[in-house]
C-alpha cells in the first residue's frame, strides 16, 4: 500500500469543503448536505478496499455521495422543494453587503433545487465543483454526449429562473 | 453556432483553436456576447465560494478522522492488494483479519509472507508434503482433503488446519496459500474441523481452478513420489 490511512483520511478532511458544497447543491440545504457528507465519509473509509490506490480519491468520493444521495432519496421518497437553510448552519454571513450575497445565493441554491435531479447532478459537478466533462461524466457514469445536453438544459432553466 | 458550443467556450471544454476562434467571433456578434456573459455570471453565482471558505463542521472532520476502516482494507495493507482481491471471498467475517494475522505473526506459525504471498510453513508444509488423504486422518493437526492439479499445472490441496480451510499450490519449491476461509464455529468459542465438509468459498476456488478430476489415492501417492511437481 503506498498511501498510508493517516494520509488518507488527511486528504478526506481536505476535500471535505468540496464534499460538503457539492452534498449542499444536490440536497438544498446545509444540513442535510452535512448529513450526507458524513455518511459518505463514513461509507468511503467503510469501503476503502474498493477504492484503488493512485486513482483520485476525489472522484471516488463523489461517486460515494452521489450514490448515497440517490439511495437516501429513493428510500425517503421526499419531494421538498427547498431552499438553502442558513438559519445557524454555519453559512451565515453579516453586514448588508453580506446580505445582498447571501439572498443572491438563496436565490440561486432555490433555482438549483427547481432543476430535475439528473440535470442537477451534472451542474452540482461541472458547475459548482468545476470538473471537466469527462470527470463528471465519468462519476456520474453516463456518456459525455448526454451530459453536455443535460448541462446545456440546466443552464437554460436556471437562466430562465434567475432571470425571471 | 449551436448553444451547446457556446455553453462549452464557456466551460472551457473546447480544443485551442475553436475556443480561440468563438473568442474572435464574440467580438462581432454582441448577442453572443452577451450570452456568454450571461453564463460567466451563472458560474460565477453557482461557484459557492461561500462554502469553501468556511471550515466544515467539526463532526465532519472527526468523521473522516475517526471513522472505522473497512477490515477488508486492512488485511489488504498487511498481505498485499493483489492477494486478498483475488483470494479472500467476501463471505470470509471481519474475524478473518486478525486470524490471519494471528496465525502468520506467531513465530511457530504455519503460515508466512513472502513478497506478498501466503506460504505454508511448520506443520501445515508438513502435511501437505507428506500426508496421503486416502490413508485416513490421524485426528490431530492439519487435515488434507483433496488433490489435484490445477490449470497452470501445478497439484494443489486443500487443507483444514485450526479452524481454517484452504486452498494451497506448490510452486517453486513452496505452498502457496491461494485461498483461506475461517469455517464455521461452535458454541463457546472453539473451532470445529474440517471433517470431510468443505467451505464453499474453497469448493469455488477448486472449481474455478482445477483441471480435470481430483487425483485418486494411486494418482496422490504418484504426485507426493514426484514431489508435487505437477507432473
Amino acid at each position: 500500500m503506498d498511501a498510508s490511512l493517516d494520509t488518507i483520511r488527511h486528504q478526506m478532511v481536505q476535500l471535505l469543503p468540496r464534499l460538503r458544497r457539492f452534498a449542499i447543491a444536490l440536497t438544498g440545504s446545509a444540513a442535510d448536505g452535512d448529513d450526507l457528507v458524513q455518511d459518505t465519509v463514513e461509507r468511503a473509509l467503510k469501503n476503502l478496499h474498493a477504492w484503488e490506490p493512485g486513482t483520485r480519491l476525489d472522484s471516488w468520493m463523489f461517486r460515494i455521495a452521489k450514490n448515497r444521495f440517490i439511495d437516501n432519496r429513493r428510500s425517503a421518497r421526499r419531494t421538498k422543494i427547498v431552499t438553502l437553510d442558513t438559519a445557524d448552519e454555519g453559512v451565515s454571513l453579516d453586514g448588508e453587503r453580506a446580505m445582498q450575497s447571501h439572498m443572491a445565493f438563496q436565490d440561486t441554491a432555490a433555482a438549483l433545487q427547481a432543476l430535475p435531479m439528473e440535470q442537477r447532478q451534472a451542474v452540482a459537478l461541472v458547475l459548482v465543483d468545476g470538473l471537466s466533462y469527462r470527470e463528471a461524466a465519468d462519476i456520474l457514469e453516463i456518456p459525455i454526449g448526454t451530459l453536455t445536453s443535460r448541462i446545456s438544459r440546466a443552464r437554460e432553466a436556471l437562466l430562465t429562473a434567475l432571470e425571471g | 453556432m449551436d448553444r451547446e458550443t457556446l455553453d462549452a467556450f464557456v466551460d472551457g471544454e473546447l480544443p485551442p483553436q475553436e475556443m480561440a476562434r468563438i473568442a474572435a467571433l464574440l467580438e462581432s456578434q454582441p448577442e453572443l456576447k452577451a450570452y456568454v456573459l450571461k453564463q460567466e455570471k451563472l458560474r460565477a453565482a453557482l461557484r459557492f465560494e461561500e462554502l469553501l471558505r468556511e471550515p466544515p463542521p467539526s463532526r465532519l472532520v472527526e468523521t473522516a478522522r475517526k471513522s472505522p476502516v473497512s477490515w477488508q482494507w486492512r488485511l489488504q495493507a498487511v498481505l498485499g492488494r493483489r492477494f486478498v482481491m483475488r483470494s479472500i471471498v467476501p463471505a470470509a467475517t471481519a474475524l478473518l483479519a486478525g486470524l490471519i494475522i494471528g496465525l502468520t505473526t506467531g513465530s511457530r506459525g504455519d503460515l508466512f509472507l513472502s513478497h506478498g504471498q501466503m506460504l505454508a510453513r511448520g506443520n501445515l508444509a508438513q502435511a501437505l508434503n507428506t500426508d496421503l488423504a486416502s490413508s485416513g486422518y490421524s485426528g490431530e493437526g492439519p487435515h488434507i482433503g483433496i488433490s489435484f492439479h490445477d490449470r497452470r499445472g501445478r497439484d494443489c490441496r486443500t487443507f483444514a488446519l485450526a479452524g481454517h480451510a484452504g486452498l494451497a499450490c506448490h510452486q517453486d519449491g513452496a505452498w502457496v496459500v491461494s485461498t483461506l476461509v475461517m469455517q464455521s464455529s461452535e458454541s463457546g468459542g472453539t473451532y470445529r474441523m474440517a471433517g470431510s465438509e468443505m467451505p464453499d468459498a474453497v469448493r469455488r476456488a477448486v472449481e474455478a481452478s482445477i483441471q480435470g478430476t481430483p487425483f485418486d489415492a494411486t494418482a496422490e501417492a504418484q504426485a507426493r513420489a514426484n514431489g508435487w511437481t505437477g507432473k
